[in-house]
């Protein structure tokens, strides 16, 4: 009765059957008996009634209707493997004595009713132990997931005769999967493993199992009736001898029982779909404890037995229609993690580590793949070669770019004090040096990039806007960028174009990470993870080698100084650049076949890469590394000291040291190294050099001053300006009385420029007499001054 | 020798039937009599590909469109010219059964005319369902190009009797090849023709007819003013053959089933929610069949009227240029320079694709327009582009616009479809911006979609169309031109072109020269294009004094020089570059950088 009732369970469909047994083109039904050909097809009617009577071996041999599979050996196969079947893994830890992986699994539900009362079977485990088995599995899923159900409340019932649940086998892990859009007719009836994505669920459908009928005239409760393959046989007398009542029986809902039953659609995931086709579907049904498994927008991996159905033109005619509808009868849903490539970030989450340990098959092969390259030697050149490939050169702001790309560790101290893990990094440069190609190319790769002009951005608004310049009629898209990128990369184009309170928005983004936005009487702080990618253009449009870099890109150095990497890309008139750029635009014009061929990896690995490596490595600095890190740190705050220079200069400052942790500790993310070494330091701090000796180098001495990031006046300049206050005080002393006439600037700087050698200019003058001025020495009107 | 023995038009399934039931009786001495057909062709479809091009019989199948859903008969051969909107996956239906001892098909049918007896021997094949729309703003000339033969009369030269007698014929006719049926579709195409042309020269007939025919084919048939769309069941196809957004002429056999049309009025309906088809949403009353027996797909020459063969010779395609350029200077009020930039506009089109990189393509902007100028060119180029040009559209850019348009295509998951947006063009459309309109206003999170998505078309070429849980990028080829008042900053164009008109245009055009237009442009932009290697090194050399002298130059610029200076070729008919197009496409820049300052 059990094992016929579990045949019943899976044999059961959802809507009556046709009674016209199905059959795919490749193994086309033959209403004979039983023949040889292996390739016959399986009966829907499948294992006959006797099957349990089959379970008790040593009578004549019986077959799966239309097939050559006997029951027997099924049976016993099955049963040697459920008995012997070790894992090759434990054996080696445990010894051979113990028994087999799933009797300890049977054993576990018998004990703990772990499991939901169902056995999971690795099929890759079935194959292992006797591929001839795994093959029938597959092929007549039906029939012989039957004999597993019957061979295991035979176990059960041997072991534990109380144990009154059916125990479901589930299978898994087939050694092949299908794609869904490959789904044919000759898979029909056979095991299949999909992958997919949820899309939709249907509610919960309760499902008749039995039936429990009572007689209205006399009260008499029939036995519990199974319904057959969706149909419930009325009784149509009462059977009670004495009432013998025709057409008397009703059915009592609440003694029936019942199963539930839903039905969930599974769509491909995008990367399974061709070029310029559209995802396909199919519908999954999913009995008993599979309900629920999933939700909608879960990728999940589901092993079930693909069938078809006809469909009834109408619910009272026989006819049928010439078209079938095809579902999955699903065995066993295996969840994917949602979308494991993509970056959720390791600020939130309390313990990155956790996820670790549920390393999922579903990106197995992916993440094998990833992890390959990342043990390629050359695995950084070929990853700056690959950012961005058709923008030539700026191979090193390209680096500094990974670097923001893969990130540093963000840190939260116990004592609520966080450092970000995001990189910033500002590029400044000539027109035409594709800093703009760069910030899109940026913008594609970043999980969740915006990109924006510093013209339209507001920062911080959480609207858009549309305006118009008045005068010229252009439009502009006005956007609030940096609370859209949270987690991603802000790119902002035409930083100096920014107005200066958006710009000071920045700010607080840029080392708290988070925004604050006053309306409507709250003020809300709303995060804003985000590394800032800026790029601006000199104020004089071109690089003007002889001021500084402040004074070129005239932002405040308050913000200029919260940048990671400062870039300046400088378009030197090189024609040896010219030459290979026009190249690079011929090439891709015309498919000249003479380009060789670099190797790169291509956009979708590149991101899969990135967000691998930022979700799952958390690189910590070692012993070395960060002796390393203090070395150099201190060499850089000496240079400033070297003999050869009197003045002090402030060569580093504590966020230097900041970015640079956070610059190794990605470079050792782009190598799925958990242990930051010191060949990263290394990289970190020429990383840095290259960039600083762009950006910081003072014009006048040549050599990394960090004040002039810091203050936008260098050491040396300082000094010069003390000297030039000193000697104007000096002259002015000379010169004028206390109280005496005014003195015309000109003609002052004339005066002075005959004293000094240095060369003087009217507003170092004017900057000057404005010191003295605070000092109480003089007092300036307009052109000129005089001494008070 | 196997001649079209059947008729074909009028009933293609009996040749279908026929042939299929010949092959399996071939066959079946085999072990698997029919499983050798599965997913290919027992040679029905040579025998219609035959007829349709060798032997004059596309002309005789009427084009279904929504005038004429009516008035076709079930189950004759039809023509639908049409955009795949969506591709529905696969259905598995009975393709062959074995009624007694003959081996029958339900290939190309929704049902078997005979009873399935059951449980029988059948074998499960499957087909491939798509949507089709007509091209979303085809244009009226590349309807006229391949005219159907006049439906009228279908209907009144095959009664029904006369129907059924030829489909006896037919069957009789399959069993012996004879001269004899031959003949018999050859008289008949003949009348056809004849009827034909009388009916055309009646138009007052004709719309007589129309009134008349949709009350004699029962209520709900055709319903006017529902958008009209097909579905299209295709055969034998390797996957992915049919893209999406591809425009492809489906023949094959109409089938209106009344009995499946009746809506099933299932109990458990609620369970089978989710099994449901994404066909039952598609009535067949509303949405008809069609089991394609020969596709292709449709490019831009396909419109053009099948004119003998011109050889595109360079002095025939400099003299059409020349004509076209006059009148596009015409049309745009004289201003020489802004009709040169529209004609490279419009002779572009994608032609590489490199990561981000979209080479071939030219958005043109046109600056200094406001509403009142708008009304008179704007309108002018429209109408010059509806006749050009197979597919253009006009999208008036309002922020009410951009807040409400529905311009991505989106995948709804509950009723199992594709819901098309704006931008679910078929590959080759022009898209004109009017962006006059555009005031200042504050844009939803919609509003900011829409032009995410607009500017994502203009840089990269592609559509991201929402599949809810993802979005999946979708490559187009569409030509885009923006009209503003000053420089779009939201639609960033390749070209920015001051319009300086002097005159107002007033033209009228002749339909030979609209014609030759028409085969220039399609003729030009599908020229193939060689380059020796001297011209490379040329061009590089130029590129690079070009930097020397200009610093601002990047390599956007000079990328779209080279593209302009390619499209200069191809306008003159040359079939690969010469510095003479470099120095060209140089002076025109140097005449546009004028007007820009």
């Amino acid at each position: 009765m059990c094992a016929r009732r579990a045949l019943c369970r899976r044999r059961t469909p959802p809507r009556p059957n046709p009674p016209a047994p199905m059959s795919t083109d490749d193994v086309p039904l033959s209403s004979d008996a039983p023949d040889d050909d292996d390739d016959d097809t399986p009966m829907t009617d499948g294992v006959s009634g006797d099957g349990s009577a089959g379970a008790a071996a040593g009578a004549t041999p019986v077959y799966v209707w239309g097939t050559n599979i006997s029951v027997q050996d099924v049976n016993a196969a099955v049963l040697r493997f459920i008995r012997h079947f070790r894992d090759p893994r434990d054996a080696a830890r445990r010894g051979v004595m113990d028994e087999g992986k799933y009797m300890r699994a049977v054993h576990r539900i018998l004990e703990l009713e772990e499991g939901g009362g169902s056995l999971d079977v690795d099929a890759h485990d079935v194959f292992d132990h006797d591929p001839d088995l795994y093959g029938k599995m597959v092929r007549y899923p039906l029939e012989v997931l039957a004999i597993f159900d019957i061979v295991l409340m035979d176990l059960v019932a041997r072991i534990e005769p109380l144990f009154e649940k059916h125990i479901v086998t589930r299978i898994y892990n087939l050694k092949s999967s299908v794609c869904l859009r490959n789904l044919n007719p000759s898979d029909i009836e056979k095991m299949v493993s999909i992958k997919g994505m949820i899309i939709r669920c249907s509610s919960v459908i309760p499902e008749l199992k039995e039936a429990v009928f009572r007689c209205l005239v006399c009260g008499f409760y029939s036995e519990p009736i199974m319904v057959d393959r969706g149909r419930v046989t009325e009784p149509h007398i009462c059977l009670k001898e004495q009432c013998k009542a025709t057409n008397s029986m009703t059915l009592v809902h609440n003694r029936c029982r019942f199963a539930d039953k839903q039905i969930i659609k599974l769509q491909e995931t995008p990367d399974e779909i061709p070029e310029g086709g559209t995802p396909h579907t199919v519908s999954v049904l999913m009995h008993d404890k599979l309900v629920d498994a999933g939700k909608p927008g879960d990728r999940v991996e589901i092993t079930g037995i693909y069938r078809a159905m006809s469909i009834r033109v109408g619910p009272t005619q026989r006819t049928v229609k010439s078209i079938f509808k095809t579902y999955i009868d699903c065995l066993h849903i295996k969840k994917t993690d949602k979308s494991r490539l993509h970056v959720e970030d390791s600020m939130d989450t309390d313990n990155p580590n956790a996820n670790k340990t549920t390393e999922d098959d579903f990106l197995r092969d992916k993440v094998e793949k990833l992890k390959e390259l990342s043990k390629l030697p050359d695995i950084y050149d070929r990853l700056t070669r690959s950012l961005a490939p058709n923008i030539w050169e700026l191979d090193d702001v390209k680096r500094g770019l990974l670097c923001q790309l893969f990130g540093g560790n963000p840190l939260r101290l116990p004592s609520g004090a966080s450092f970000r893990g995001d990189i910033n990094i500002l590029l400044v440069g000539d027109p035409g040096t594709s800093k703009s190609q760069l910030l899109q190319y940026m913008h594609k790769l970043s999980p969740r990039g915006i990109y924006t002009s510093g013209r339209g951005s507001s920062a911080v608004g959480l609207t858009a806007y549309v305006t118009k310049d008045p005068e010229t009629g252009e439009t502009v898209l006005e956007s609030g960028a940096l609370v859209l990128s949270d987690k991603g990369v802000c790119c902002i184009d035409e930083f100096d174009k920014m107005s200066d309170n958006a710009r000071s928005m920045l700010h607080e983004v840029m080392e708290q990470q988070t925004v604050s936005i006053a309306k409507a009487g709250i003020i809300a702080s709303l995060n804003a993870r985000t590394s800032v990618l800026a790029c601006a253009n000199p104020t004089e449009s071109r690089y003007n080698p002889r001021l500084s870099v402040i004074d070129n890109i005239h932002l405040a150095p308050t913000l200029l100084s919260r940048f990671d990497l400062i870039y300046l890309i400088l378009d030197k008139a090189d024609e040896q650049t010219d030459r290979r750029l026009a190249k690079h635009i011929v090439s891709l014009h015309f498919e000249n076949p003479n380009i060789e061929e670099v190797e790169v990896l291509d956009l979708p690995t590149l991101v899969a890469y990135i967000s691998y490596a930022r979700k799952h490595i958390q690189p910590q600095l070692s012993d070395e590394a960060a002796e390393e890190l203090t070395r150099g740190y201190v060499e850089m705050r000496k240079r400033g000291n070297s003999p050869g220079s009197r003045k002090k200069v402030i060569t580093a400052t504590a966020r230097q040291i900041e970015s640079l942790i956070r610059l190794s500790e990605a470079l050792a993310r782009m190598r799925f190294s958990e242990v930051v070494e010191v060949r990263d330091v290394v990289e970190a701090f020429r990383l840095l050099e290259v960039a600083m000796q762009q950006s910081a180098t003072d014009h006048a001495t040549g050599t990394i001053d960090m004040d002039l990031i810091m203050t936008g006046i260098s050491a040396s300049e300082r000094q010069r300006r003390d000297n030039l206050v000193a000697a104007t005080r000096n002259l002015v002393m000379e010169k004028m009385q206390l109280g005496g006439p005014s003195m015309r600037m000109i003609e002052f700087l004339e005066e002075l420029r005959k004293q000094s050698s240095m060369e003087i200019h009217l507003h170092d003058l004017r900057s000057a007499l404005g010191t003295l001025m605070t000092e109480g020495a003089v007092v300036i009107h307009g052109d000129s001054f005089k001494r008070v | 020798m196997v001649g079209p023995q059947y008729d074909l038009v009028g009933n293609p399934l009996g040749a279908v039937r026929a042939t299929f039931e010949r092959a399996a009786a071939a066959e079946s001495g085999g072990h698997e009599p029919v499983a050798a057909f599965r997913g290919k062709d027992w040679g029905v479809g040579e025998v219609f590909r035959s007829f349709l091009f060798e032997q004059g019989g596309l002309d005789m199948i009427p084009v279904l469109d929504e005038s004429n859903l009516g008035l076709i008969k079930p189950n004759t051969l039809v023509r639908f010219r049409g955009m795949v909107q969506d591709i529905l996956g696969n259905e598995f239906y009975v393709g062959a059964f074995k009624d007694g001892s003959t081996w029958r098909t339900n290939k190309f049918s929704d049902s078997s005319p005979f009873s399935m007896p059951h449980p029988c021997d059948s074998h499960l094949w499957e087909r491939h369902l798509f949507h089709c729309v007509p091209v979303p703003g085809q244009n009226h000339w590349t309807r006229e190009s391949s005219p159907g033969p006049d439906l009228r009369k279908m209907s009144s030269c095959l009664t029904s009797e006369q129907r059924e007698k030829r489909k006896r014929d037919a069957e009789n006719d399959a069993m012996d090849v004879s001269e004899n049926g031959s003949e018999e579709t050859s008289s008949s195409s003949k009348k056809a023709k004849d009827d034909g042309v009388q009916i055309s020269n009646s138009s007052l007939q004709m719309s007589m007819n129309e009134e008349h025919v949709p009350e004699m084919n029962g209520v709900d048939h055709h319903i006017p003013g529902s958008s009209f769309s097909c579905l299209v069941k295709v055969y034998d196809m390797p996957e992915s053959q049919v893209k999406l957004n591809d425009v492809s002429e489906f023949i094959g056999v109409y089938t209106f089933d009344p009995e499946l049309a009746a809506p099933s009025d299932n109990s458990d309906d609620i369970m089978f929610d989710l099994m449901e088809d994404v066909t039952a949403q598609l009535p067949p009353s509303k949405v008809p069949r069609l089991h394609c027996l020969v596709w292709r797909n449709l490019s831009a020459h396909d419109f053009l009227p099948r004119a003998p063969a011109v050889e595109p010779s360079p002095i025939l395609l400099k003299s059409i240029r020349q004509s076209l350029l006059s009148h596009l200077t015409l049309i745009l009020g004289k201003d020489e320079l802004a009709a040169q930039c529209l004609l490279l506009h419009l002779l572009s089109r994608l032609r590489n694709k490199v990561n981000v990189v979209t080479v071939g393509r030219l958005s043109l902007n046109f600056t200094g327009f406001n509403r009142e100028s708008v009304s008179i060119f704007g309108n002018q180029l429209n109408n010059l582009f509806q006749r050009l040009l197979p597919y253009s559209q006009t999208i008036p850019l309002s922020i009410e616009y951009l807040n409400t348009a529905t311009l991505q295509p989106r995948k709804d998951n509950r009723s199992g479809r594709l819901v098309t947006g704006v931008l679910q063009l078929p590959q080759g459309t022009h898209l004109t911006f009017d962006e006059t309109l555009l005031q200042s206003g504050s844009l939803t999170s919609k509003g900011v979609e829409n032009t995410m998505l607009l500017k994502n078309l203009m840089e990269s070429q592609k559509v991201e169309y929402d599949f809810e849980f993802y979005k999946l990028e979708m490559p187009t080829d569409v030509q885009l031109l923006t009209l503003s008042e000053g420089k779009s900053n939201i639609l960033p164009s390749d070209l920015v072109v001051p319009f300086r008109p002097s005159s107002v245009p007033a033209v009228n055009v002749s339909s030979e020269e609209l014609e030759s237009w028409r085969w220039y442009l399609t003729t030009v932009r599908s020229l193939p294009q060689s380059t020796e290697t001297e011209t490379y090194q040329m061009i590089q050399d130029e590129m690079v004094s070009a930097m020397r002298e200009d610093r601002s130059l990047g390599c956007s610029e000079l990328s779209r020089w080279l593209t302009m200076a390619q499209i200069t070729a191809a306008s003159f008919g040359e079939k690969s570059l010469s510095m003479e197009h470099w120095q060209m496409v140089k002076e025109l820049e140097r005449l546009r950088k004028e007007r820009l300052q």
